[in-house]
């Protein structure tokens, strides 16, 4: 009964206009930075390079799929979860909207085998919105501007990464990046559990985020303690991957304490819609 | 056999002293010369404090009189002066003077130093220092001081080319000016460490390894 109903959650999912806003903002994006880089790549990559260019030339490929792929995802992973919240902050205040919340309820099949129905739903959306976000990023900008080695900018300068060692490089971080959107479509699920229109959910979500993102960047001390533990802190994870040395401890830590968010989110869910009075 | 080698080091430095600066220069661009063009496969170590980067491997096209090319597949790193400005300097005698300067000893070859000076005022390189053995007619290190680089020393080491005046491996030594963080890139909102301070001119060491020439 759970995998009937999550297939037609995923039914009302693929029927709604909203679900195709976000595959769609997604591609426009990615063609957009993509057209953007033909038009003026090398002038966006001066501004990495141009602190040594004085003494050092860089010599090779510089602009390839790789590192467009790198750039995509370092731009989108932070409005992407917007658009997953549009979908999944829908899923049980949207029912509760347009009234077919009893509906449901009188199906053969428990409030929490609803709730997780629904969750279950929601992640596949959110892993083909990741998968997408991938294939536009890495086979196309592949595809339209070659491959070769990766120039990563961080906090203790330049790194760059032979282009053999990329490919698991870009899977692991797609797959943590993943995670990550997860945590937002969990968390915009439970505010959905408490809401009875869409528009509360999707705006908390955001709410959360935002605010969560303002906090890790202040460096304020107050705030030190809290940091590691707010999900947000972790949603840039992926970007670790691409160190040398791979913080391997670091990485299972962000993972470890998103899936912790996702857990306790989902408990939460579940609490409180098998709490719900939905008669009235 | 200790007198043999005795003899060869006296006989050696006789000739230096022998020479003038623009003798001494004359028999190296002989050498250069002799070569029109080559081709080379090169790898490239580059050991900068702030860049990270894995040894590239590339190839070097070199034409008379300073036509210079890099093709790498990956990403190399050079320095953006010293692999053919001297050569295509030192090509022009009218606009140079050259003064002889003192003997060294560099990696056990006997070399004199030679300081070159444009005579034309919009000339890249403001002084160039080269310290040539005179009983091979080779480079053995360069220290060039250009308008736009700042300075870059050159070590030479020769093996199979030698005859051509080709090295085998060249490490440069170039200052880096303090290295500025785009901060909207290098935001890092893991990172909680404060970004690391670099001291200016900051020194760093670029070896070009070239394994085999084609001419």
């Amino acid at each position: 009964m759970l995998w009937k109903n999550t297939i037609n959650e995923l039914l009302k999912i693929a029927t709604k206009i909203r679900s195709y806003i976000g595959i769609g903002a997604l591609t426009l994006l990615i063609i957009i930075v993509l057209f953007a880089m033909i038009a003026d790549g090398k002038s966006y990559i001066g501004f990495v390079t141009a602190s040594f260019e004085q003494t050092l030339s860089f010599n090779g490929k510089i602009i390839n799929g790789n590192l467009i792929a790198f750039i995509i995802m370092q731009m989108l992973i932070v409005h992407v979860p917007l658009l997953i919240s549009l979908v999944t902050g829908d899923l049980l205040s949207g029912e509760e909207a347009a009234g077919t919340i009893r509906m449901l309820a009188t199906k053969p099949i428990s409030r929490t085998g609803i709730v997780l129905s629904k969750w279950i739903a929601a992640t596949i959306y959110t892993l083909i919105m990741t998968v997408w976000l991938g294939f536009l990023s890495l086979f196309v900008a592949k595809w339209m501007f070659g491959t070769g080695d990766l120039i990563v900018l961080n906090s203790n300068g330049l790194l760059i990464i032979p282009e053999a060692d990329l490919a698991w490089r870009f899977g692991l971080a797609l797959l943590i990046a993943f995670l990550a959107l997860w945590t937002v479509a969990t968390l915009s699920l439970a505010f959905s559990a408490f809401a009875k229109n869409s528009v509360g959910p999707i705006v908390s979500t955001m709410s959360v985020i935002i605010l969560f993102t303002i906090i890790g960047t202040l460096d304020v001390s107050v705030f030190d303690s809290i940091k590691p533990y707010m999900f947000t802190t972790h949603m840039a994870a992926w970007r670790s991957v691409f160190e040398d040395p791979y913080p391997t401890s670091a990485i299972w830590e962000s993972v470890l304490i998103l899936v912790a968010h996702i857990a306790v989110l989902l408990g939460i869910t579940l609490f409180r819609f098998n709490k719900k009075d939905i008669t009235s | 056999m200790k007198s043999v080698l005795l003899f060869v080091f006296i006989l050696s430095g006789g000739f230096g002293f022998g020479q003038t600066a623009e003798e001494i220069l004359k028999g190296v661009i002989d050498k250069i010369d002799l070569v029109e063009d080559y081709q080379a496969d090169v790898q490239i170590k580059a050991a900068i404090p702030i860049i990270k980067v894995p040894i590239a491997k590339a190839k070097i096209y070199f034409k008379q009189k300073d036509k210079f090319k890099v093709e790498s597949k990956g990403i190399a790193i050079l320095p953006k002066q010293g692999m053919s400005d001297l050569t295509g300097f030192l090509s022009n005698e009218k606009k140079y003077s050259a003064v002889l300067g003192e003997s060294k000893t560099i990696n056990e070859h006997k070399t004199r130093l030679i300081s070159i000076l444009p005579t034309d005022e919009n000339s890249e390189i403001i002084l160039a220092k080269v310290y040539i053995s005179t009983s091979e007619d080779l480079i053995y290190r360069t220290i060039l001081t250009t308008k736009s680089s700042g300075t870059v020393s050159i070590d030479y080491e020769y093996n199979l080319n030698k005859k051509y005046g080709l090295p085998n491996k060249m490490t440069f030594t170039v200052d880096i000016k303090k290295f500025k963080m785009p901060k909207s890139v290098a935001s890092d909102i893991r990172n909680n460490d404060k970004q690391k301070k670099y001291k200016d001119n900051e020194k760093y060491s670029n070896p070009v390894v070239g394994p085999s020439h084609r001419f």
